[in-house]
């Protein structure tokens, strides 16, 4: 039953993420990367042992945790449809008994709604367009979004950039910024670029450090001590000084996906090394075991005992580090955008928020709430998952030889 | 076994290391022995000419052979002239200036630290050469050292010889308009700051220093070799200054010149730009910066002298008050203004932004409504900072007139006036705004307009918007360019106006740097679009050559037929930012800087202007007419508050502190008393 609504989340990843790609306008790797990661685990024969079922219902079991991951899992899978909830484009219009789906379509000129004047050449302004369309009242008419600001729109009611406190009123829920752009619509975009950044840099670290742990492990002598000392090298450069300095260097010229893509290839660069020594060490370990020494003698190709054998043994201690990986970067990101080295501007990102609203201390405190809470759920979602996953997995409760 | 190995592993490793580290050479531990300028100075001294720049242009052109060139110059006088003071001519008109008003105020307090901040430490205390053109110079050359004389900033209208002066370093001098000579008098009384005499030699040397390829500043080479025809030395206190041409500011120009300590500079040569880089070298002003004042990165001090020789003078003695001037590098903008309204820091300029002048320190704030910050607003007269988008020319698409024009018409200055500078602000007309009769009377900046720019977006090829509404060409090439500034506390204007740019199909990408590393790009052409503003100080005519003229774009701008060359190369380090090479526009500028007819010169100016306006490579900004700044109620100001041609508080070093004051406020806040307000708006130099 719960194997069930797995799979039905698994499948609406598996549709967002090919949605995403039939957007250019959203990132187009992680949207490909998203649905093919759900839609293998999906159609994979899910033959799970007894031990991996047991650990999952003791997941499932460790309510808040369990509850956190749906949670977080439907905030992710809805952000992705955030154009539907916080855009500048209106949902549907009604123009001359046609409708009108602007939210993904491309950008529409203020001509085909019959604007004339400055407006007929210029993208359309839906607001503008909803107010237009009730002063003519002739059955035309706009649907808009709950929050009907895109994240980069300047909006001034009383034709000054400044911060406007919360308002039902004008429908900005949380307020706006220092430049008057709505605070909710840019903390959702805000977290669906975080929290993908987050995922696209979970996997890539994983990949590489249980690549590299396992080989180091698995061959041990000279290869490990030479892969050690690498390693032990490496992560003594400091890590925010080289994504300060390589920024730097890269070209403006970049679109804000790719700046985003070498962003995320930088952290992932100095992040891998971490993984690599537990996943040494469980692969010496399980390396030393008699159904390894077993499948040698048989014959198995170092392939097969590496990822048949070795592999799915060691691979369980992994699995309770990776909720803290995430949230570890989320903060990073956060942290580089307080800092200004982050996501190019105007991209919508927590950390900026952040930064604008510790300026803004005095005279506009909703900046620095939103963000601070907005952030401080983002995390405790995460933490209550990875302290349920981790003790779920809990080795001394479970064990396993094959 | 195992422990065995990976030690011996790691003194491998080790090893090579140490290897590696040693190859990086010694170097930063101290320069080698220093260079003997005696014998350059001599050299230069008794063979240097100041050869007209037609004279090369006719070499070039193949007018005059090399023989002929050679003749010619072996005619002309040396620039280094020797004579008695017998040789001084009797019938010149000497004046001294002490006729005008004098400024600052008498009641001025002499004492005290004032404690300022600075977003970024200084990169060297060099006043020429790489670096030095930063945001601390003022504070070591230009705000507190003394020309000869110096224009006097209220009297500002143009007599039969120019600006009107006031004595600095000179006692008096003579203008000789025919013979375009300005001779001088030095104060005997002139003293360096270590003690030594100001003296003609001083001034020779200025011209030899300020020639030397050692200081690496192009700029300058040019300006002292060009512009001055030679120095005549009649005895140690008494010098003539020859200018190259007949300009109406012929005088200022003259009078303007800062000499340069030659006993300090015998160490010059080519490691120049290292041995001096944080050496403070001898000023003639009242404040030193003391070795043991300099915390790299961190603070950084000014120190006045107690015996100053010009403490008591008329027009300097009630300025130069604070004993002490402390800046602490403060980066963070906020953090500067939270150090401000805690009263660590003595007076803020950020209250010049909108933002903090309504919003973070409105009038009703408690400390302003409670007389303890005062805020003010002057209105001075000065020619206006060039805040606009330069459009750098060299780079592709931004080559072509209609994508320039349109940008024009696509950038929004007019909403971030009015709604992020509340109005504030008046539109940037032209490159020359406030310079009186020499700004354009009725050219105006190209208005916002999306249909005029979608029109001249379509002349270039871009007619179809892609799906984000950013204009593409036939060959797939979106619309998109780089805005580079080093502003970053103009990021929010910039997010505007990308957002306004894009309802006409461009996209602008935003490159915001921190000032130094912005600048550096701009400089080295790297750039597409930059935002930024080249600082003016009160001239009399606007400058050209620098900016426009094709000599600071390409190394090589022309074919002989005057075609752009193909193979040009752009030239770095110039502040032709827009890579401009027009030869029409070449030519004017050649004659507007040789011209000596004040009318002349503006036909030229106003005929450059329209052809600058007609190719778009600079999309005009905002002028703002004032200034305003928020100060402690114990830092005074005279009465008016200000000189006509301050451009900030700040500049003419007028106020001062009041301890008496600070210690009544410190006593009122504790008590939660109230004091009364000052005043804020001084409009006595508003224009109409």
């Amino acid at each position: 039953m719960p194997l069930r609504l797995t799979k039905i989340l698994l499948l609406c990843l598996a549709l967002a993420g090919l949605f995403c790609m039939a957007r250019v306008n959203f990132n187009l790797g992680s949207g490909l990367l998203l649905s093919a990661a759900a839609l293998a685990l999906y159609i994979l024969p899910w033959k799970l042992d007894p031990l991996t079922e047991r650990k999952l219902k003791r997941f499932r079991d460790i309510k808040r945790g369990y509850y956190s991951f749906i949670f977080l899992v439907a905030l992710a899978i809805l952000s992705l449809f955030a154009e539907l909830f916080a855009n500048g484009r209106a949902l549907v219009v009604k123009y001359d008994g046609d409708y009108f789906f602007p939210t993904y379509s491309s950008t529409q000129l203020g001509h085909t709604f019959g604007l004339t004047g400055r407006d007929a050449n210029s993208p359309v302004n839906y607001r503008n367009l909803r107010e237009h369309f009730r002063e003519q009242d002739n059955g035309n008419w706009v649907i808009m979004p709950i929050i009907p600001y895109s994240p980069n729109e300047n909006i001034t009611y009383d034709g000054i950039l400044r911060p406007q406190p919360p308002s039902w009123e004008h429908q900005h829920y949380l307020g706006t910024d220092s430049t008057s752009r709505d605070i909710l619509s840019r903390l959702i975009y805000g977290f669906r670029i975080a929290i993908y950044f987050s995922l696209a840099f979970m996997l890539m670290v994983y990949l590489i450090g249980i690549a590299v742990g396992c080989l180091m492990g698995y061959f041990g002598g000279w290869f490990d001590l030479l892969v050690q000392r690498m390693i032990e090298i490496w992560s003594l450069v400091p890590f925010i000084y080289i994504v300060i300095i390589i920024f730097s260097v890269v070209p403006t010229g970049f679109s804000v996906g790719t700046r985003i893509g070498i962003l995320l290839l930088i952290m992932v660069l100095f992040s891998w090394t971490g993984m690599t020594y537990y996943m040494r060490t469980a692969t010496y370990k399980e390396k030393a075991r008699d159904y390894t020494a077993a499948a040698q003698v048989i014959g198995a190709s170092t392939a097969r005992i590496i990822f048949h054998h070795i592999l799915p043994n060691a691979v369980s201690t992994l699995v309770t580090f990776m909720p803290f990986t995430l949230a570890a970067a989320v903060t990073s990101i956060t942290a580089l955008d307080f800092l200004g080295f982050g996501l190019p501007p105007p991209t919508p990102s927590i950390g900026e928020i952040l930064k604008q609203g510790t300026a803004r201390l005095d005279g506009a405190p909703w900046i620095v709430t939103s963000a601070f809470f907005a952030l401080v759920f983002i995390l405790t979602l995460v933490t209550f998952v990875g302290e349920a996953v981790r003790e779920a997995f809990d080795p001394r409760k479970f064990t396993l030889y094959r | 076994m195992i422990m065995r190995i990976p030690s011996k592993f790691s003194l491998t490793i080790l090893l090579a290391s140490v290897l590696l580290l040693s190859g990086c050479g010694d170097r930063g531990d101290g320069l080698g022995e220093a260079h003997d300028i005696g014998p350059e100075i001599e050299e230069h001294y008794a063979t240097f000419k100041h050869i007209p720049p037609e004279w090369n242009e006719r070499l070039a052109s193949g007018e005059w052979s090399q023989e002929e060139f050679d003749e010619q110059v072996e005619h002309l006088p040396n620039f280094f002239r020797f004579a008695s003071i017998e040789d001084l001519p009797s019938d010149l008109e000497w004046e001294d200036g002490m006729d005008l008003p004098e400024f600052g105020s008498p009641d001025a307090i002499k004492g005290g630290t004032s404690y300022g901040a600075l977003q970024d430490f200084p990169r060297t205390l060099r006043h020429v050469g790489p670096d030095s053109n930063g945001s601390f110079r003022p504070m070591l050359l230009d705000d507190v050292t003394l020309g000869i004389a110096e224009r006097h900033p209220n009297e500002t209208d143009i007599g039969p010889k120019g600006f009107h002066h006031y004595p600095g370093l000179g006692k008096e001098w003579a203008i000789d308009l025919d013979s375009q000579t300005v001779y001088v008098r030095l104060n005997p009384e002139a003293r360096w700051s270590d003690g030594e005499p100001v003296t003609a030699d001083d001034f020779m040397f200025m011209f030899f220093f300020f020639h030397s390829p050692y200081i690496q500043a192009p700029w300058y080479n040019n300006q002292y070799a060009e512009n001055f025809t030679g120095i005549t030395r009649f005895d140690e206190h008494t010098i003539a200054i020859h200018v190259a041409r007949a300009k109406p500011d012929l005088a200022t120009r003259a009078l303007g010149l800062r000499p340069i300590s030659k006993h300090f500079f015998d160490e010059l040569g080519p490691d120049f730009v290292q041995r001096y880089q944080w050496r403070f070298q001898p000023t003639t002003g009242p404040y030193v910066v003391r070795e043991e004042d300099i915390r790299r990165g961190r603070s950084i001090a000014l120190t006045r002298l107690e015996d100053w020789w010009a403490k008591d003078l008329k027009f300097w003695r009630y300025r130069f008050n604070y004993d002490r001037i402390q800046f602490n590098v403060i980066r963070d903008t906020s953090n500067m203004y939270e150090s401000f309204r805690r009263g660590d820091l003595d007076k803020s300029g950020l209250v010049n932004l909108p933002e903090y002048w309504y919003d973070r320190l409105p009038d009703d704030h408690d400390l302003v409504r409670n007389g303890y910050i005062q805020k003010v607003q002057f209105y001075n007269e000065i020619p206006r900072p060039t805040y606009g988008l330069w459009i750098n020319q060299a780079q592709p698409l931004l080559n072509n007139r209609d994508i320039r024009i349109g940008l024009h018409y696509a950038t929004n200055f007019e909403r971030v006036i009015a709604e992020y500078f509340r109005g504030d602000y008046e539109r940037m007309r032209t490159t020359s705004d406030g310079y009186g009769d020499f700004s354009h009377p009725t050219l105006t900046a190209r208005p916002f307009d999306v249909d005029k720019a979608l029109e001249y977006f379509a002349k270039a090829g871009f007619e179809r918007r892609g799906s984000d509404g950013i204009l593409v060409n036939e060959s797939g090439r979106r619309l998109s360019f780089t805005v580079t500034t080093g502003y970053r506390h103009f990021e929010d204007l910039l997010v505007i106006l990308r957002e306004e740019a894009a309802r006409a199909g461009v996209d602008f990408r935003l490159d915001i740097l921190d000032g130094t590393s912005g600048w550096k790009k701009i400089q080295e052409k790297n750039h597409e679009i930059a935002f930024t503003a080249f600082g003016t100080f009160p001239e009399m005519y606007p400058r050209y050559w620098e900016t426009f003229h094709g000599v600071n774009a390409y190394d090589d701008p022309y074919l002989p037929d005057g075609s752009p060359n193909p193979d040009r190369e752009v030239m770095v380090q110039t502040n032709n930012l827009v890579s401009m090479a027009n030869p029409e526009l070449d030519r004017m500028i050649d004659r507007y800087r040789r011209s000596d007819d004040v009318e002349e010169m503006r036909e030229l100016a106003f005929a450059m202007e329209e052809l600058i306006h007609e190719e778009g490579p600079f999309i005009p900004g905002w002028v703002q007419p004032f200034y305003r700044m928020a100060h402690w109620r114990w830092i005074r100001y005279p009465h008016d508050f200000n000189v006509k041609i301050s451009s900030g508080a700040g500049q003419y070093f007028l106020d001062w502190l009041d301890p008496d004051i600070k210690a009544e406020v410190e006593q009122a806040r504790r008590e939660g008393r109230a004091l009364e307000p000052g005043r804020v708006i001084y409009d006595q130099f508003r224009g109409d």
